[in-house]
C-alpha cells in the first residue's frame, strides 16, 4: 500500500526511490512492444531475448573497442538485431504456430549457449562489464522511448502495413488472394520486432554495469510472453500495460516476496481463465467479469423480459 | 472477343487421385463462365491451380489482360492477384475478427499507396485519402447487398452465412479485378437470396467484369452463364453453351446420377405437390417426448437470434427444422448441444436439463450433434477421425468393430480411410461426419444443414444415409434449407423465421401448405 501512497502522495520522491524499478518497467514495456507487432501479425516468436542479447552485446562491444559515440552503439545494436533476425526469418518464417514458437525458442538458446558462452570476446560464462554505463542519466532515453515507440507502433497498425499484418493474422489464404505478400509482410513484422528488441537490450546495457548471459535464456523470453498475455494484444497498450504491471508487482506485494513466483502464475492463470484476451482487450480497459457473474446477473431479471 | 483465360491440359493430382486430368479451356473476356460438375470433380482444385494456391503438375494457365499475356502457373498467389484475378472460397475466408469495412478495406491492399512512413503522422491530405477509402469500401457493400449502415462495423464472424459471402464477393471486387472466381457463392441460400446473388453476377457482368461462376444449383448457373464447361472426376467432359451441356447425356448421367427423375423434382419451385400424406404420426406434439424446448430465447449482443421457440421430439421421428437463412435454426441446434449458453427457457432431453449440463455429458447420453460445415479434422485421416468419433466410449473393441462396420456400410469412407479427410469432397466429409457422430451411439441425433453446397446426386446420397440410420432406430432433428427435400422424409416439421417458429404439421401437409413457400421464399 505504501508504494501507491508515495505514488500519489510524493511523486518525486518515489520516482527517486524506484529509479531502477522505473527503467526496468521501461525496458520491459519496450520488450512488450517487440513482441506485440510478431502477435499482431499473427506469429508466436520467443525469439526476442536473443535479440536483446545481441542489441546488447554489440553495444557494450562497441563501446569497448570502438571510439564511436554511445548513441551509434545502441543504433548499430539494434540494427545488427535486425540483420540477424532477417538471416534467422528466413528458414524459421515457414514455420507456424507452436513450431515457430519451438523454433524461435531453438534460435535463442543457441546464440546463448553456442554463441555467447563459446566466443571469448563475449566474455564466455563472465559475462562483461559495461565501462559507459550509467544507471541515473539512462533511465531518461528509456522514459522517452517508451511512448515513442508506443505512439510509432500504434500508427503503424493503421497503415497499409499493418492493414495487412491484420489480415495475415486473420487469415494468411484470404490475405494472399487479396494481393498481399503474405512471406513479405511477416519478414518485416519479424525485423521490426528483432529491432526493436535488439534496441531494449541496448538500453538495458545503459542502467548495468554488466552484461550478465544468463539474463538472455528462456526464462527472460516467457516473461516477455507473460507481457502479451496478460496485458492483451488487440492493440499496443495492452502489452505495454501487461509489461508495467507484472514489472512493478514484485514491489507492491513485497510483503509476499517470498511467494512472488506463485503469485505471478496465479495471475497469469487467472487472467487466461476469466480474461482470455487481456487485461486491455476489445474495446479499451475491460471489468474483469467472470462468465459466473454475468449469469447470476441474468438470472435475477424475469425471464420473461421481452 | 478474345480469351482472357487459356488453360492448356492442366494437370494436378493428389496421392494418385487425379483431381484435375488434362483440363484445357478457354474463357473469353467480357463472359459469364460457369464451371459445374458432382462433388469432387477437381472444380475448386481447378480454381486453385488458376489463383496460385496448388501447383499445376503439368500445363498451362495464361491470362491475358491491358498489358499482355501472363504465365499464372507457378507463381504465388498473391501475384495472381496482382494481375487481376480475384476470388472468393468455397469454405468461406473472412477476416472474422475484423469488421466488414475492414474486410474490404484489406481487400483494397493492392490499390493503396504505400503510406506506412506518412501514415506516422496524419495530417489533412492523408486523412481525407482514408475516408475516400472507407467511402468506396461502404459503396462496395451497399452494391453486393449489405447495407453499411446496419453492417459496415460488426464483426465478420457475427454476420449470417449469406451475409458472410456476400462480404466476400464484396473484398474480393475490392481488388478492382478482370476476372472473379466466385466459388459457390450461393452455396446454404434460399431461392430469394439465389436471385439476388444472380442479380448481382448479371449486374457486374454489364459493369465489364468477367466472371467464372462454380455452383450446385443449374438453375443459378443454366440462368446466368452463357458458356459452361463440365468436369467429373477431374476430366473436362463437355464444354458449350447452357442448352446444349443440359442436353448432353454424357453430363445428365455424371452430375443427376441415375436418380436423375428423382433429383429434378428437387428444385425448389418446380416441386410437384403430389406425395401422398401416408404418415402415421399426427400433427399434434408428441405426449411423452424424447426432447422438449420451451420458451427458448437466444441472443448475440444486441441481436435476438431466437425469440421463444417451443418444441418436441418423440422416440423415432425425424423432425426437421426449416427456413432460410439466418432464421435462427443453428442457434437452436446449438444451444441443445450445449455449445452456446442461454438462460432463457426450458430444454430437456430425457431426464437431462439441456441448459445446465456440460457439452460432454450431453453426449453421453445420446445426444450427438453433426455441425453445419461438417468440422472435420483435415489433417487426419478418415480412420483417426471416427476413432475420435468413439473416443468418448469405454468399450474399444467393440467401437473398432462398428467402426469397421461403418466403412463397409459407407464405401466412400472405406476406399478413402487412409487418405487426409481434408482430402475428401464436401460430400464425402459429410458422410465422415455423420458416421463420426453415430460412433458416440446416439439416441437423437442433431444434423445441421446436412446437404449444404452439395451436387443433387451427392444430396440423394447423403439423405440416403440419414433414412438408413432412421431406420436403425435413431431419432433426428434435421436443420435444412431445402425444405422440400427435408419435408419429404421427415415426420413433422416446423418452419422457423427471424427467430419464431411460424408454422408446424406433418411433414406431408407442410409440403402443401402454400404459406411455406412463401415463408420460405420470401414471397
Amino acid at each position: 500500500m505504501d508504494f501507491f501512497i508515495q505514488l500519489f502522495t510524493d511523486p518525486v520522491g518515489f520516482y527517486n526511490q524506484h529509479e531502477l524499478l522505473i527503467a526496468q518497467i521501461g525496458i520491459n514495456a519496450i520488450l512488450a512492444i517487440a513482441i506485440f507487432v510478431t502477435f499482431y501479425s499473427g506469429q508466436l516468436t520467443l525469439a526476442n531475448a536473443g535479440f536483446m542479447a545481441i542489441g546488447a552485446y554489440t553495444t557494450v562491444l562497441m563501446s569497448l573497442y570502438l571510439p564511436t559515440p554511445l548513441p551509434l552503439n545502441m543504433l548499430g545494436g539494434a540494427l545488427l538485431a535486425g540483420f540477424i533476425g532477417f538471416l534467422v526469418g528466413l528458414p524459421v518464417l515457414r514455420l507456424r504456430g507452436i513450431f515457430l514458437a519451438i523454433a524461435t525458442i531453438g534460435f535463442v538458446e543457441a546464440l546463448r549457449l553456442g554463441v555467447i558462452l563459446n566466443v571469448p570476446i563475449t566474455g564466455e560464462g563472465q559475462g562483461l562489464k559495461n565501462p559507459t554505463a550509467d544507471p541515473l542519466g539512462g533511465i531518461l532515453p528509456i522514459l522517452i522511448s517508451v511512448p515513442v515507440l508506443s505512439y510509432l507502433v500504434w500508427r503503424l497498425t493503421h497503415t497499409r502495413l499493418g492493414q495487412a499484418w491484420a489480415a495475415i493474422r486473420e487469415d494468411e489464404l484470404a490475405a494472399s488472394s487479396n494481393g498481399i505478400n503474405v512471406p513479405l509482410y511477416k519478414m518485416i513484422a519479424f525485423i521490426i520486432s528483432a529491432v526493436v528488441a535488439g534496441y531494449a537490450g541496448a538500453l538495458e546495457t545503459h542502467i548495468n554495469f554488466f552484461v550478465d548471459p544468463t539474463e538472455y535464456g528462456i526464462s527472460r523470453t516467457i516473461q516477455i510472453l507473460t507481457f502479451a498475455v496478460v496485458g492483451g494484444t488487440t492493440n499496443v497498450v495492452g502489452p505495454v500495460v501487461g509489461a508495467i504491471f507484472l514489472t512493478a508487482l514484485p514491489e507492491i506485494i513485497r510483503w509476499a516476496s517470498a511467494y512472488r513466483d506463485v503469485v505471478n502464475g496465479v495471475i497469469l492463470i487467472l487472467v487466461i481463465i476469466f480474461r482470455p484476451q487481456g487485461i486491455v482487450g476489445r474495446g479499451g480497459l475491460a471489468v474483469i467479469a467472470p462468465r459466473w457473474w454475468t449469469r447470476w446477473r441474468s438470472r435475477e431479471r424475469p425471464a420473461s423480459a421481452h | 472477343m478474345s480469351g482472357l483465360l487459356q488453360l492448356t491440359n492442366l494437370k494436378r493430382s493428389f496421392g494418385g487421385v487425379r483431381a484435375v486430368d488434362d483440363v484445357s479451356l478457354e474463357i473469353e473476356e467480357g463472359t459469364i463462365f460457369g464451371l459445374i460438375g458432382p462433388n469432387g470433380a477437381g472444380k475448386t482444385t481447378l480454381v486453385n491451380l488458376v489463383t496460385g494456391y496448388v501447383r499445376p503438375q503439368s500445363g498451362s494457365i495464361r491470362l491475358q489482360n491491358a498489358t499482355g499475356a501472363s504465365e499464372l502457373a507457378r507463381r504465388p498467389p498473391h501475384a495472381v492477384a496482382g494481375l487481376g484475378v480475384a476470388r472468393t472460397f468455397q469454405t468461406l475466408r473472412l477476416y472474422r475478427n475484423l469488421t466488414a469495412v475492414e474486410n474490404v478495406l484489406a481487400g483494397m491492399h493492392l490499390r493503396r499507396r504505400d503510406d506506412t512512413l506518412q501514415q506516422l503522422v496524419p495530417i489533412g491530405p492523408l486523412l481525407r485519402e482514408d475516408r475516400r477509402r472507407v467511402e468506396r469500401a461502404r459503396e462496395l457493400l451497399e452494391r453486393v447487398g449489405l447495407p453499411p449502415g446496419a453492417f459496415g462495423e460488426r464483426r465478420a464472424a457475427t454476420l449470417s452465412y449469406g451475409d458472410q459471402r456476400r462480404l466476400e464477393v464484396a473484398r474480393a471486387l475490392a481488388l478492382n479485378p478482370h476476372l472473379l472466381i466466385l466459388d459457390e457463392p450461393a452455396a446454404g441460400m434460399n431461392p430469394a437470396e439465389k436471385d439476388r446473388v444472380r442479380a448481382l453476377i448479371q449486374q457486374l457482368n454489364q459493369d465489364g467484369l468477367t466472371v467464372l461462376l462454380i455452383d450446385h444449383d443449374m438453375r443459378l448457373v443454366m440462368g446466368v452463364c452463357r458458356h459452361i464447361a463440365v468436369l467429373n472426376f477431374g476430366r473436362k467432359i463437355a464444354d458449350g453453351a447452357p442448352g446444349a451441356v443440359s442436353q448432353d447425356p454424357a453430363v445428365i448421367a455424371a452430375y443427376l446420377g441415375t436418380q436423375a427423375q428423382k433429383s429434378a423434382t428437387h428444385v425448389p419451385g418446380s416441386e410437384a405437390l403430389d406425395v401422398a400424406a401416408a404418415r402415421p404420426s399426427s400433427s399434434g406434439e408428441p405426449a411423452s417426448p424424447l426432447l422438449e424446448v420451451r420458451d427458448l430465447a437466444v441472443s448475440y449482443g444486441a441481436i435476438q437470434a431466437v425469440r421463444g421457440v417451443s418444441f418436441g421430439v418423440a422416440k423415432g421421428e425425424i423432425v426437421a427444422l426449416i427456413g432460410a437463412n439466418g432464421a435462427g435454426k443453428s442457434t437452436i441446434l446449438n444451444t441443445l448441444s450445449g455449445v452456446l449458453r442461454t438462460h432463457a427457457g426450458v430444454a430437456r432431453f430425457g431426464d437431462l436439463d439441456l441448459m445446465t449440463a456440460a457439452p460432454d455429458r450431453i453426449v453421453r447420453q445420446g445426444l450427438v450433434q453433426v455441425p453445419e460445415g461438417r468440422e472435420i479434422l483435415a489433417r487426419l485421416t478418415v480412420r483417426e477421425n471416427l476413432e475420435l468419433g468413439a473416443w468418448a466410449r469405454r468399450d474399444s473393441r467393440a467401437a473398432h468393430g462398428e467402426i469397421e462396420r461403418l466403412m463397409q456400410q459407407f464405401p466412400i469412407l472405406g476406399q478413402r480411410r487412409d487418405l487426409p479427410a481434408g482430402q475428401l469432397s464436401g460430400g464425402e466429409q459429410q458422410i465422415l461426419a455423420i458416421a463420426r457422430g453415430l460412433l458416440a451411439r446416439p439416441k437423437l441425433l442433431l444434423l445441421d444443414e446436412p446437404s449444404l453446397g452439395l451436387a443433387p446426386q451427392m444430396v440423394d446420397t447423403v439423405f440416403d444415409v440419414i433414412q438408413t440410420i432412421h431406420n436403425d432406430g435413431v431419432t433426428i432433428l434435421l436443420v435444412e434449407q431445402n425444405a422440400l427435400r427435408a419435408l419429404e422424409i421427415a415426420d413433422r416439421a416446423y418452419v422457423v423465421e427471424t427467430g419464431r417458429i411460424l408454422l408446424s404439421g406433418t411433414g406431408a401437409s407442410l409440403r402443401r401448405n402454400p404459406e411455406v413457400q412463401k415463408a420460405y421464399l420470401g414471397g
